[in-house]
This record gives C-alpha cells, structure tokens and sequence, in this order.
C-alpha cells in the first residue's frame, strides 16, 4: 500500500508540476495584462504536436526537440501578442475582460477545429521509453525522472530570471505599481511583449512533457486551461511560488481522484479546489512573486 | 393617451408581431424552424445581458440553467409525468441552483467571477456524462420522438417576447438603476444605501430564469439531450459571443447579436458559393470572426455608424445608448 502511495504522490508532482509551468505563465499574462487568455490550454496542446510531428518524422530524441520548441514558441507568443492582444489592450477594464474573452476564445476555437481537421482526432502520444530503476520498492521510470528534473530546473532558472535579471526585475515593478513602473522609464508595452513570450514558451514546454508523460488530443485545450485558472487562483496570481505549490496539489488531488474514484472524475476536482478556494480564501494562498 | 400608444413605431412593432405570429402558416417548415432557434438565442442573450451588461457580472456559465432545465426536464419527462409539471421542475431545478450558487459565486470580482462559472459548466458536463444512471452518460437521454415545431415556435416566440420586455423594464425601474450603479462602482452604491449584494442575487436569479423556461423546452424539442449539446464548450461560450456581437448593456444589442449569430452558422453550413474546405472548417471561421468582433468593434454592432443610422431612421435611437437616462455610460461601454 505505501508503495502504491508512493507512486501515486509521484505521478501527482509530475503532473502537478506540468500543470504548474504553463498555470505561471498564465498567471503573468493575467496580472501584468489583466487579459483572460483562454488559448493558454491550446499552445500546451499544439506543443505536443510539434514534439509530436517532429519525433514522428526525426526520430529526434524529444529532450533535443525541447530545444527547438522553446525558441518556436517564445516567437509564437511575441507573434500572438503583436496580432491579437496589442489592439484590445488600452481598453477600459470590463471592456478588456469581455474583449479578451471573445478575442481568445475566438482563437482558442480555430486552433481546436483546424488542428482536428489537419491531423485528426485521435489521441497521439510518443512513444519513448528510457530504463526503469527502482528505489525502495518505487519504481521510478528515468524518463519521467529527468522530466521532473527539468521541471525543478526550469523554475529554479526562472525564480532567478525573475529576481537578477532587468527583464525579470521589470516584470516584477509592473505587478507591484504600473503606474510607478512608466513612470520610472520601463516600457511597459516592450515588458507585456516579453511576458508573452515567456509564458507561451513555458506553455509549449509543458506540452512537450504533456506528450511525452500522457497523451495529447486536439480537445484537450480548454479543460487545461480551467485547471490552470484553478491553480493561479489557488496559489494567488503572478507568483511562481503559489503556482508551483497550486499545481502539485491540483496534480496529486487529481491523481489520487483518478486511482479511486475514476479518471473521468479528475476534472471536478479542479472545480471544488476552486470554490472551496472561493469560499475560504478567495485571494489564494501567497502574494505576488 | 391614444398618440402615445399609436406612435408609428408602436405600428411597425404591432405589425411585425402579427408577422411573426402568422409566419408559420406561409413559410417552408425549414424557416419556422430557423427562426424558433432565432427566438432561443435571443431569449438566452437578452437574459445573459442581465448580468453581464446591466449588472456587470460576465457569467460566462449561464448556459448551465439552460442545461440543468433540459436535464430536469426530460429526467422527468421520460418517465411519463405531464409536460406542465416537467417544465416547472425544469425551471425550478434552474431558479434554485441559481439562488443557491449566487452566495459563493457573487463575492468574486471580474474575470475570476467570469471563470469560476465557466468551470460550473464544465463541472456539469462531467457529472452529466459520469452519472450514467440518473443522466444516461455520454449517450443522453431520448424522448419520445415528434415532430413539433410549430409548438416550439410559439412557445419560443413566448419566451422570447416575455425576455425582452422585462429587458425593456429594467432599465427603466429602480431595480435597473440599482444594477447600473452597482456596475459602475459597488462601493459608492453600497455607500447609497443600496442593498449590494441582494440586488445582485435578484439579477442573477432573474438571469436564471428565462433559459430555465428555454431548456426543457427545447429537450421536448429536439427529444435528444446529451452532456455536449446543453453542457457544450461551444454552448457556454454562445451568449457572450452574441451579445459581444450585437453590442454589451444595450437593450438592442443581444437581439441584435442573436439574428446575425444565426445568419453567420447558417451562412457557414449551408451557402453554396462557398468552398467545401471553409463549410468544414466553420467553427475555425466562427472563431476568427469572433477575433475580429473582439478587436475591431468592441462595442458590436449596435455602435457601428451604419446600424445606429438605420436604427434612429425607424425610431428606435433610444434603446441603442447603454442605458438609463440619468448615467451616461459610454465611455465604459
């Protein structure tokens, strides 16, 4: 039984910390920009794909296609800002919240429909497997070890990128005082711009761990993105802490959810973390980052 | 007296009434059943402009009422019990899961307000799909199979009429101004003396109703329910964006919004001088034509200079502005 505990808590930080890399970035866009960006759900989807297609036709090993899909989709999110978002931003707030809501789900539903229509949809998952090793009676799949690795890796990078760097130092004036941070010389449009980029890198990111751990499909884009949504509200928004620690207990919640009651029941259980949430501390467990 | 009730535009309105009442009698049942899915979407816009454009609230799961009424509806309907009875459970079943979902849910602000009811629909989409002996699972629930569309239309054309008016009404009553204020700043309408929160249980509630009325109808309808056709992401979605088309806070706006959402899917799936590939890709064009609406008009089409033209030439300006008299709203609508 405790082995079994133990894998299960394992499966859960693994999905949970997918689930947290791509909630942080949705949790940026949604406290520098105030936008809802509902396509979140659909770059970790069209991320798998890429991984995907690129596995299907290289053969590549799919931590080297890592590589080629961070750069792909920090310019696809620089692209998607520049179309898309940049026109509705300077929009009065309940403007900007239904804008962005018709603008993104908008996008959110062409992606579903014309990637089902291009490749199908069928599920797809790429298959590769590296040796298994055990600990204590654990077992512990190295593939899903050095994903769990990158993972840890990845946030320790951006906790430093966001408390050293320039970039990241902007970032952090902009969600403490907007109006201090253009008054200080940061070009905060230049700023939203990177943000994007950031956050739809780390989206794509999760997607390449999403296919390799589960299975992808053209539909699973907006389910992702209320999980996400229950995340960033359970950990408070624009803090990295709060969506690591949101989405490993959303992970291992959903996993345990899924081992007894049924996987089709693992949805729900992001709806009762929100309005429990809701209902006990409805400005989320930890500040701003 | 009688120059106020015999205005030329109380004539057109009369006129189109009558219209609309003997259309089923001239025209192809194709069209009656076009129009009765007309009447639908304006009777869910309208009461979704309740909250979203009077009250300020965007309740992006206020489709989930439609669904619970179609399910409580034909859970009961299934089992023989008379039509009446059904409908007023269906509409219940809505009413009282509104009432008691508002205490939580009304505390949130803006966007999480907005996703938190969004997640709602999701949820029941699930349940619905995952209680297979109380909903049938995946696979729904028939009814007895029939062919009623001119019922339906009537009963549409009803409901629908019965939304608009009380959407005509809330604008002008002291419950409408109590929304408006609580829209534009809640704490200074607190500090008035407005009962905050009750006024905005009272929208919400109210909202619930009129798809409450539509659900179980439109179960009895189409005598086939399952978790995607009244729980759908397409469904939630469909309010905000044709009240987002037609204009948000505006008394015209969602009827407005409704005709042309309509001509848009039925242009889509069924004009023949358009490709095959963009028919199979009609929901990737209802998207980026929601993109579109989103960025370069966001005040839909009720703002646009050529519909605002046309629509103070028959005489119906005053309903184009957002709302009361006494606030001026449009710099924040």
């Amino acid at each position: 039984m405790l082995t079994v505990l133990a894998q299960l808590i394992l499966a859960g930080v693994l999905q949970g910390g997918t689930y947290a890399l791509a909630a942080f970035g949705l949790s940026l866009i949604f406290c520098i920009t105030e936008i809802l960006n509902i396509t979140h759900g659909e770059f970790l989807m069209l991320g798998g794909l890429v991984t995907y297609i690129l596995f299907a036709a290289t053969g590549l090993n799919p931590f080297l296609i890592l590589l080629i899909v961070i750069p792909i989709f920090i310019l696809v999110g620089f692209g998607y800002q520049k179309t898309f978002i940049k026109p509705i931003l300077n929009r009065p707030p309940r403007q900007l919240l239904f804008s962005s809501i018709v603008v993104t789900v908008g996008i959110a539903t062409a992606i579903e429909d014309t990637t089902s229509f291009i490749w199908g949809p069928t599920v797809k998952g790429v298959s590769f497997s590296m040796p298994a090793f055990t600990i204590g009676g654990v077992v512990i799949s190295s593939l899903r070890f050095s994903i769990l690795v990158l993972i840890v890796g990845l946030t320790v990078f951006l906790h430093f990128y966001l408390k050293k760097t320039f970039v990241g130092k902007a970032i952090r004036a902009i969600l403490q005082n907007r109006e201090g941070a253009t008054v200080i010389g940061i070009n905060v449009p230049r700023i939203v711009t990177v943000v994007f980029g950031i956050a739809i890198g780390l989206a794509g990111v999760a997607g390449v761990f999403y296919v390799l751990l589960f299975t992808i499909g053209p539909f699973i884009g907006l389910p992702l993105t209320i999980r996400y949504i229950a995340i960033v509200m359970l950990g408070g928004s624009g803090s990295l802490l709060g969506s690591l620690v949101g989405g490993l207990i959303l992970g291992v919640a959903e996993t345990f959810a899924g081992f007894f009651l049924g996987a089709h029941w693992s949805l729900s259980v992001a709806f009762f973390t929100l309005v429990l949430v809701l209902l006990l501390k409805p400005e989320g467990l930890f500040r701003h980052v | 007296m009688f120059k106020k009730i015999f205005t030329p535009l109380n004539g057109i309105l009369f006129i189109v009434l009558i219209g609309l009442l003997l259309l089923p009698r001239f025209v192809d049942p194709y069209w009656v059943v076009f129009s009765l899915l007309v009447f639908m979407y304006i009777g869910v816009g309208t009461s979704f402009n309740i909250t979203a454009g009077y009250l300020g609230y965007v309740n992006l799961g206020h489709y989930v009422f439609f669904g619970m009424s179609a399910y409580g509806f034909s859970m009961l309907y299934v089992k023989g019990i008379p039509f009446l009875i059904c409908m007023a459970v269906g509409v219940f079943t809505s009413v009282i899961f509104a009432t008691l979902i508002s205490y939580p849910f009304l505390r949130l602000k803006g966007g999480y307000f907005a996703l938190a009811n969004f997640g709602l629909i999701k949820l029941f989409e699930l349940v619905a799909s995952s209680l297979r002996d109380f909903t049938g699972g995946t696979q729904g629930i028939s009814l007895k199979p029939g062919y009623r569309p001119f019922e339906t239309y009537y009963i549409f054309l009803g409901v629908a009429l019965l939304t608009v008016l009380v959407c005509y009404w809330i604008p002008k009553s002291k419950f409408g101004l109590a929304l408006f204020s609580i829209r534009e700043d809640e704490e200074a309408a607190a500090a008035f003396g407005i009962y905050v929160n009750r006024y905005k249980m009272k929208a919400y509630v109210l909202s619930s109703v009129f798809p409450g009325l539509l659900g179980g109808v439109y179960a009895w309808y189409s005598a086939y329910i399952d978790p995607e056709t009244v729980f759908g992401t397409d469904k939630a979605l469909l309010p905000v964006t044709m009240v987002m088309l037609g204009g948000t806070g505006t008394f015209l706006g969602p009827i407005v919004g409704a005709i042309f959402m309509m001509i848009i899917e039925e242009v889509l799936w069924t004009a023949a001088w358009l490709p095959v590939w963009i028919k199979t890709l009609h929901l990737t064009m209802l998207g980026l034509i929601l993109a579109a609406v989103g960025i370069f008009s966001p005040g839909g089409f009720v703002t646009l200079t050529p519909f605002t033209k046309f629509f103070r030439w028959i005489g119906l300006g005053r309903f184009l502005g957002a709302s009361h008299k006494s606030l001026k709203l449009e710099e924040t609508f």
